[in-house]
């Protein structure tokens, strides 16, 4: 039972969306529903940070509870903060929308409820097919998220778009973990780490195989070139507010489940993933910084920057290394809460947020909204002192450390490509003449996750210490849960 | 002495903008917000002041120091300090601002408020950028610095300023992305080293003997930044586009100030850190100096546009900068520094005449004027003089910088040396051509018959700048002598190091003598 305690912000997300599903008869504004998903988010936190252990005690041990297929370890930890954080944000950023488009409230929150417990089962498996429940879990409620929204066509085209090619990328990972299981006999990550390396697995054609698939079915939810193409489309067709949650966390939580897969499961293989992810990597940042300059609508716009952004998150996986997955994180965090402040921007602005032309002049009518949009863009680009500058010094200086050099020039050099598409935007904002009339009010819960987005924006920037404490790298191995005991007597 | 001085040249404009957000953007605040903007920096100004009386010129190393741990986990430390190279630079700065921003007393009005924080911003960053030591945290001044100038470009620059904005800051970027992956590079090489501590701090970084093929790409990707900043052609051809676009506070900005961080980081980062792969490449930088004196200096000649011509004109004298610094001899490394100071004021001049022009006549073509002398006689007499600093006249500021560089230049290769000279003559015939079309000769043009002189603002603007050329021509010791000792530092750096692995016998490059 004391197992539990481990995942107790999963169960408070999931049981508050059970409570939700029960009432959701008598609930019909969103606010209250809003409210009760913050608390939910910040008591998830609470107990994420209360009660997971500090540190392994052999730093290359793993704390595994429920019989090694749950990791409990401060990068566990790490993400279910991240993803809450995230819920919570998104929560405060729907209101508006749940309530001008009739969606139904409980419901809807009860979906973000559940896709986050499943993003931090994702995080904290420790074995293959909890991994891919968490991510099941995740992408089911996001398929009907996207499509909430019945009147809206395009909504519901990119639903459609975003189930089959998502249920086929599910496919091809469950294929890969039946692969592994095959070669190894295991779908524990120490296990089978520990087959591959004593009975020498490594070039096993069927592992090769397995592993491959398995990394097309997370590049896919990372939505990692050449398994992107969803992404624009379905950022454009949701709702903001949905959009903005994807772009956050459901590639956080992608990611979160690829470091964890590389290190604690493949290590052996650790020289064919990274060229894998590599190749991924160079892929997706030159073709979503290329595609981003020609788009016209900012959900699209940021679609393309989220692809380009993953791949600035692989540079430091792709070395391999403890250290670089602590960059990768590192970036997955900063970048979550840059992204659900430019969404949150478009969503401020309501109808208009979506379409480009409609930011000119934008400095003019509505000065903070404008600024504060700014401070994204330019953390988006990388330019210091915001926290988006220290997230691909972080990546990359971890790709120089581990000597790729030339992934790293590919990295620079489309930052500045990036620079050009996003200064776009502030060109419009800060150098054109206003069109049409101020935007209404900014609602008080979009504001109040627009400054939480902003503080750590520019705490992360200028103060990047006070966070690199917390992402640790996933703990590798497998000990006795030792910590479990400790806590239970 | 104990007050954090230059964390306040650096906090102090950042407070300000920060004061000034708080206050509304109406017509009514217009002469509030002027005020604390000029005070603040004003402020500033005399700090640096403070500053160059404390500073002991006798001494070669950096002092009022100030270093805290920032980021440990990557070993970067908030560390701060300035040397005779670096000090002239904040005055400048510090000079310059309160000018750039009294000289748009009347020509801004639009979002005044955002201009003049962005102007502090700039400020604080510019000094940020002189004052630190540590490569991260001078790269982090070295980007935030684009924000507010591309800014300032942007929406208060002149018709096609949307595109100079951004070619400004996607040149400037691509330079410096490449110089962030090397400061990168040496960290981690230092890591590999017997401390094994990644450090970005740069004394220690000095100390570090980086192998020969490695400094090769080190000195390309900290040069390619440089080069573009500064601009060295073929890498100028951002300025023209911003300088004509930019506002004339930005103008003065950009060509005082900025220009001469490309300068200043050949001189602090690119040359000392990588002495071998410098004295390899110094002739190379040295050819296109040279070829960046002549064409700028020809370019400037044909320019129907005066804001233009003395955009190009600043390709042609910050060549000469250059090439002091290539020469990497006493004189011709003084010289540079002297000139960077020279052209800050000179042609910060230029820019605030041509401004002062143009919000008479909303025009910058040459061929629109004509015979100004007996209209404007005060305005025309101070161009003059203006003109004259800029050709380098004996007796002005110009002169000292330019003969310094020339005579470091004549040691190291007379030949180089030959070719800028001609330079000199070439930047005589155009400025003064310029200044004949514009002054003398009839009135052509109706319009031009009744301008007004210069007003008493304008004579506040104006009048130190005139003051300082002339101080700089005739007391060149004043401001050479803190300069001194650190450059010699530079020198022996650079030198010793490069010879030392001649010796050794372990380098294929060839030391210019």
């Amino acid at each position: 039972m004391s197992d539990l305690v481990f995942l107790l912000p999963e169960l408070v997300l999931a049981g508050t969306a059970l409570v939700l599903i029960l009432i959701a008869r008598h609930v019909s504004r969103a606010q209250a529903v809003a409210v009760s998903v913050v608390v939910a988010a910040m008591a998830a936190i609470f107990s994420g940070w209360a009660f997971t252990p500090e540190a392994p005690e052999a730093p290359a041990a793993m704390t595994v509870v429920f019989g090694g297929t749950i990791a409990a370890d401060g990068y566990a930890r790490f993400f279910k903060v991240l993803f809450a954080a995230t819920l919570a944000l998104a929560a405060l950023l729907s209101v508006k929308h749940v309530d001008t488009e009739r969606v139904p409230p409980a419901e809807y929150y009860a979906l973000l409820l559940l896709a986050s417990t499943g993003m931090m089962l994702a995080a904290s498996a420790a074995d293959l097919l909890i991994l891919y429940l968490g991510l099941e879990l995740m992408i089911l409620c996001a398929y009907v998220l996207v499509g909430i929204t019945v009147n809206r066509p395009i909504a519901n085209e990119a639903a459609i778009k975003y189930f089959l090619l998502g249920s086929f990328a599910s496919a091809l990972l469950l294929y890969g973990i039946a692969l592994v299981y095959g070669v190894t006999g295991a779908t524990d990550f120490a296990a089978i780490a520990s087959a591959v390396s004593e009975r020498n697995l490594t070039r096993h054609p069927f592992m090769l195989a397995g592993l491959a698939l398995m990394a097309g079915g997370l590049a896919f939810k990372i939505a990692a070139v050449p398994f992107h193409a969803w992404a624009p489309d379905v950022y454009q067709g949701a709702s903001a507010p949905v959009a903005a949650f994807l772009a956050a966390g459901s590639k956080a939580a992608g990611l979160a489940a690829l470091v964890r897969v590389c290190l604690a499961a493949f290590a052996p293989e650790q020289r064919i993933w990274s060229e894998m992810l590599a190749g991924l990597a160079v892929l997706s940042m030159i073709v979503g910084s290329l595609l981003a300059i020609s788009q016209t609508n900012m959900k699209r716009l940021l679609a393309y920057s989220s692809i380009a952004h993953v791949g600035y998150a692989l540079l430091g996986l792709v070395t391999g290394t403890p250290d670089g997955a602590s960059a990768t994180i590192t970036y997955a965090f900063i970048y979550s809460f840059m992204t659900l402040g430019a969404f949150g921007v478009v969503i401020a602005l309501g109808e208009r947020g979506e379409d480009l032309l409609a930011y000119r002049g934008l400095a003019a009518t509505a000065p903070v909204t404008a600024a504060l949009m700014f401070l994204f863009l330019l953390s988006l680009t990388g330019i210091p002192p915001t926290a988006g500058f220290v997230a691909k010094f972080a990546v990359i200086l971890s790709a120089v450390r581990g000597g790729h050099v030339v992934l790293a020039v590919v990295a620079v050099m489309c930052s500045v490509v990036s620079a050009f598409f996003y200064l776009r935007v502030a060109v419009m904002m800060y150098m054109m003449e206003p069109q049409g009339a101020a935007p209404a009010r900014v609602p008080g819960a979009v504001a109040a996750a627009l400054a939480v987005a902003a503080f750590v924006t520019i705490v992360g920037g200028i103060l990047p210490d006070t966070f690199t404490a917390w992402t640790v790298p996933p703990s590798l191995g497998k000990t006795p849960t030792e910590i479990t005991r400790a806590l239970t007597r | 002495m104990n007050f954090p001085i230059l964390t306040s040249l650096i906090a102090l404009p950042i407070a300000g903008a920060v004061l000034l957000l708080f206050i509304r953007d109406e017509e009514r605040n217009e002469p509030l917000i002027r005020n604390i903007a000029l005070i603040v920096s004003v402020l500033v100004f005399a700090e640096t002041l403070l500053l160059w009386t404390r500073f002991n010129p006798a001494s070669a190393d950096f002092q009022f120091v100030e270093r805290h741990a920032w980021i440990p986990a990557f070993g970067i430390d908030y560390f701060v300090g300035v040397d005779g190279i670096s000090l002239l630079l904040l005055v400048l700065t510090g000079f310059l601002t309160p000018i750039a921003l009294l000289s748009s007393w009347e020509s801004v009005h639009k979002r005044l408020k955002m201009f003049c924080v962005f102007i502090l911003l700039l400020e604080s960053a510019m000094m940020g950028v002189f004052v630190s030591l540590d490569l991260f945290l001078f790269y982090v001044f070295w980007d935030a610095m684009l924000v507010p100038m591309y800014f300032l470009i942007g929406i208060w620059g002149y018709d096609r300023r949307i595109y100079a904005a951004v070619k400004f800051i996607l040149y400037t970027m691509a330079g410096s992305v490449l110089m962030l992956l090397a400061i990168l590079g040496l960290a981690y090489l230092h890591s590999q080293g017997t401390t094994g501590e990644y450090t970005f701090d740069l004394l220690k970084l000095y100390a570090m003997d980086v192998p020969r093929s490695q400094q090769f790409w080190f000195f390309l990707a900290f040069a390619l930044a440089f080069a573009i900043k500064v601009p060295l052609f073929p890498f100028h051809t951002w300025l023209p586009d911003a300088h004509v676009e930019a506002p004339t506070a930005g103008s003065v900005i950009l060509a005082g100030v900025l220009l001469k961080m490309g300068t200043y980081g050949l001189v602090r980062f690119a040359f000392p850190l990588f002495p071998e792969a410098a004295s390899f490449f110094a002739p190379y930088l040295a050819g296109l100096a040279v070829i960046g004196i002549i064409y700028g200096a020809l370019v400037a000649m044909v320019q129907p546009d005066m804001k233009k011509l003395v955009a190009y004109s600043s390709v042609s004298h910050l060549g000469f900068v250059v090439l002091g610094i290539a020469a990497m001899n006493t004189q011709g490394v003084q010289g540079a520094v002297y000139q960077m100071l020279n052209h800050g004021v000179s042609t910060g001049g230029l820019f605030l005449i041509v401004g002062m022009l143009s919000d008479r006549r909303h025009t910058r073509l040459i061929s629109e004027y004509g015979g100004l002398k007996n209209v404007v006689p005060r305005l025309v007499a101070v161009f003059f003089l203006i003109t004259l600093s800029s050709i380098g006249l004996p007796g002005l500021n110009g002169f000292v910088g330019e003969f310094l560089i020339l005579l470091g230049a004549f040691r190291w290769d007379p030949r180089l040396a030959a070719l800028a000279a001609t330079g000199v003559i070439l930047s005589a015939t155009y400025m003064l051509w310029m200044f004949q079309r514009v002054n003398y000769g009839p009135v052509t043009d109706e319009k031009n018959a009744k301008l007004p002189d210069l007003q008493p603002r304008e004579w506040l603007v104006i009048a130190p700048i005139v003051a300082i050329a002339i101080l700089m021509g005739i007391f060149p010791n004043l401001f050479l002598k803190p300069i001194e000792p650190s450059v010699n530092r530079l020198i022996g750096q650079v030198s010793q190091r490069s010879s030392q692995r001649l010796q050794a016998g372990n380098s294929e490059l060839r030391i210019p003598n």
